[in-house]
């Protein structure tokens, strides 16, 4: 038995290996998610960049050249505003202005809060970091003369500040991180399920479409033995597919100004590993009910619509947990797809999983690989599905 | 040996055999004769155990297919009639595929692959995808890697089906040496040429029904018609679906 699911195995990955154009474009599937994540984020980081200079453009500086003065210290760069600096802003040509009225002088001299404006579209992203920086530096100045004023009547500057208020943010460098990240399994995801199709279709719906199911079947050959001979042929494609989308990730996350975004993400050896070691058990699952799927239907043609439509499908549990994360429970470990989807987000989070969690995930696609294999399996010895039902 | 008993088979509510009985001996060739939709390929594949009959059974040397489908298997080297062939496997890799199915070891395999190829012409195409194969090539190496195990009984369904001159001597040749080795073969056709030319014995089915079986001589004799292919018409009760 076990020399004839070698021989199946073996015919099947030859047969795979030499059909370029679906090896190709299973191979080249995985390598989408890390570019657009790249691109992605090498824009998100360019916008945030904290070294950028920082240009404020401001209406009236001769009315305030004491905060203006301020404002360059603090490394901004000020230039006039246009007299179209409003209409300028809304169109995304400035990313925000200052506008100083006449009498802020004497309002200010005269201890009057000193009216300010800040413009800016609240709306546009790309400006956001700008605006913030800006206003930040304004509460500074705002501040700084508050405590010198109650200085100079001799008053502690601390009387005015009841509340000493500082943030602790709780998550590490690395879960903020994976907030962003949170899409990287669902590509994961995507790749276990799209690597092996062409190869779980071709060694089905293919067969009889071809005519040489009949043939083989006359063999004295155990259905188990073709079911996983079949099997395991998709599933070295899908763990192919799944090598190189990690191996992209990687390279891809080294390549990416992360730290430009704050983040700090380690993602080395350790953590591409940890995301294989998820990531493999499920394309077993998949690859299993690729083939029982594709030997169910009709037609090739219908293979491929069932299957395409089961890789999708597959996305959602991530696509869900990125929008609403889930506390995760034991329970949820045997649960294919769903563990993985938490269990990638946890690496990505740069947590580490127990050891029990990675056994319930793997534990539970290898039980669910092995109903749909025996479903397969009994598939092969219906004569409806062997030549085909009208 | 192959051995048929009132064989019964329907697909929903259409009867495709009904009641089909013949035997076919060790050394001889024996002919299934009939017009396209007689019955004969489901026949073949009641015999091949992939499809289960509704009533009837079929023996191979002695033994019901459906007592031990896998042992069949083993005593069965099957063409049917869609020969099949994996597009981007070689000649050579079809043989070995199936030969490895069948347990053989290594080195006799080789052997034998080699023989095969050559007694059926194929030696130049060994290693050449099945791609760019004619018709004849196809059903030449789907014959090949059907007698990789040197079965005893050997079901052949329409193989000359569409052949060239050459190819069909070569597949002629083949049926004649197995004979001369004392195995059991039974093919499908519905070319009388064929059957008349080749066959020991002959059983002609018609809608589902054995109609005649004998010798060529005996079919004359019993109709008694001189020519063989009035002899069939008779028989069947109409030339529907037959060729000359």
């Amino acid at each position: 038995m076990m020399r004839q699911l070698w021989a199946v195995l073996r015919k099947e990955t030859l047969d795979h290996l030499r059909d370029r154009r679906s090896m190709f474009s299973a191979l080249l599937m995985p390598l989408v998610g890390p570019a657009l994540f790249a691109g992605l984020f090498t824009v998100i980081a360019s916008w945030n960049r904290e070294d950028k200079p920082l240009l404020v453009h401001v209406a009236g500086a001769q009315n305030a050249p004491n905060l203006v003065a301020f404002l360059e210290r603090n490394g901004a760069s000020i230039r006039e505003a246009p007299p179209d600096f409003e209409a300028r802003v809304r169109d995304g040509d400035l990313d925000l202005a200052i506008s100083v009225p006449d009498d802020y002088g004497k309002d200010f001299t005269g201890g009057v809060p000193a009216a300010l404006e800040l413009v800016f579209d609240g709306s546009r992203n790309r400006s956001r970091p700008a605006v913030l920086r800006t206003e930040r530096l304004l509460r500074q100045y705002s501040a700084q003369l508050g405590a010198l004023r109650l200085l100079a009547r001799g008053v502690s500057p601390t009387l005015a500040a009841p509340l000493a208020l500082s943030e602790v943010n709780l998550a590490t460098p690395e879960k903020t991180a994976a907030n962003a990240l949170g899409i990287l399994p669902m590509f994961l995801l995507i790749a276990a399920f799209i690597g092996g199709m062409p190869a779980a279709i071709d060694a089905t719906a293919g067969e009889r479409e071809r005519g040489s199911l009949e043939p083989l079947l006359v063999n004295p050959v155990h259905r188990a033995s073709l079911v996983a001979g079949k099997w395991l042929a998709a599933v070295a494609v899908a763990w192919m597919a799944l090598l190189i989308a990690v191996a992209a990730f990687a390279v891809a996350l080294s390549r990416v100004p992360l730290q430009d975004l704050g983040v700090q993400l380690r993602f080395g050896p350790p953590e591409a590993a940890r995301l294989l070691l998820v990531a493999l058990p499920l394309a077993l699952v998949a690859g299993a009910l690729q083939i029982a799927l594709a030997l169910f239907a009709r037609t090739f043609k219908e293979a491929q619509t069932y299957l395409s439509a089961v890789a999708l499908l597959a996305t959602l549990p991530a696509a869900f947990l990125s929008l609403a994360p889930l506390k995760e429970a034991a329970w949820m470990m045997w649960v294919p797809l769903l563990s993985q989807a938490l269990l990638l987000g946890d690496v990505m989070r740069g947590e580490y999983p127990p050891l029990h969690w990675l056994l319930s995930s793997a534990g539970g696609s290898l039980a669910a690989s092995a109903v749909f294999l025996f479903a397969a399996a009994r598939l092969l010895g219906n004569e409806r599905i062997v030549f085909g039902r009208g | 040996m192959i051995e048929v008993r009132r064989l019964h088979k329907r697909f929903g509510s259409v009867v495709a055999v009904e009641d089909v009985s013949f035997a076919a001996s060790d050394g001889m060739v024996t002919g299934l004769l009939g017009p396209n939709g007689a019955g004969k390929t489901t026949t073949l594949r009641m015999l091949t155990t992939l499809l289960e009959p509704d009533r009837g059974s079929c023996l191979l040397d002695g033994r019901d297919v459906r007592e031990d489908p896998m042992d069949a298997r083993r005593r069965l080297g099957v063409l049917p009639d869609v020969h099949g062939l994996y597009p981007r496997l070689t000649a050579r890799e079809h043989v070995r595929y199936f030969g490895e199915l069948h347990g053989l070891a290594r080195e006799q395999l080789l052997v034998r692959t080699r023989e095969l190829l050559a007694e059926l012409g194929l030696s130049e195409l060994a290693d050449r995808r099945a791609q760019g194969f004619s018709h004849g090539e196809r059903a030449k190496v789907a014959l090949a890697r059907a007698l990789v195990h040197d079965p005893q009984n050997v079901l052949l369904d329409e193989p000359t089906n569409g052949l060239d001159v050459m190819s069909t001597r070569a597949v002629r040749e083949i049926i004649r040496g197995l004979r001369a080795r004392g195995r059991c073969v039974l093919f499908s056709s519905h070319v009388m040429q064929e059957v008349g030319a080749l066959c020991d014995r002959i059983v002609v089915i018609a809608r589902g029904r054995v109609v005649a079986d004998g010798t060529p001589d005996e079919l004359r004799a019993r109709t008694g018609r001189e020519n063989l292919e009035e002899a069939f018409v008779q028989a069947i009760g109409s030339d529907q679906g037959l060729s000359r």
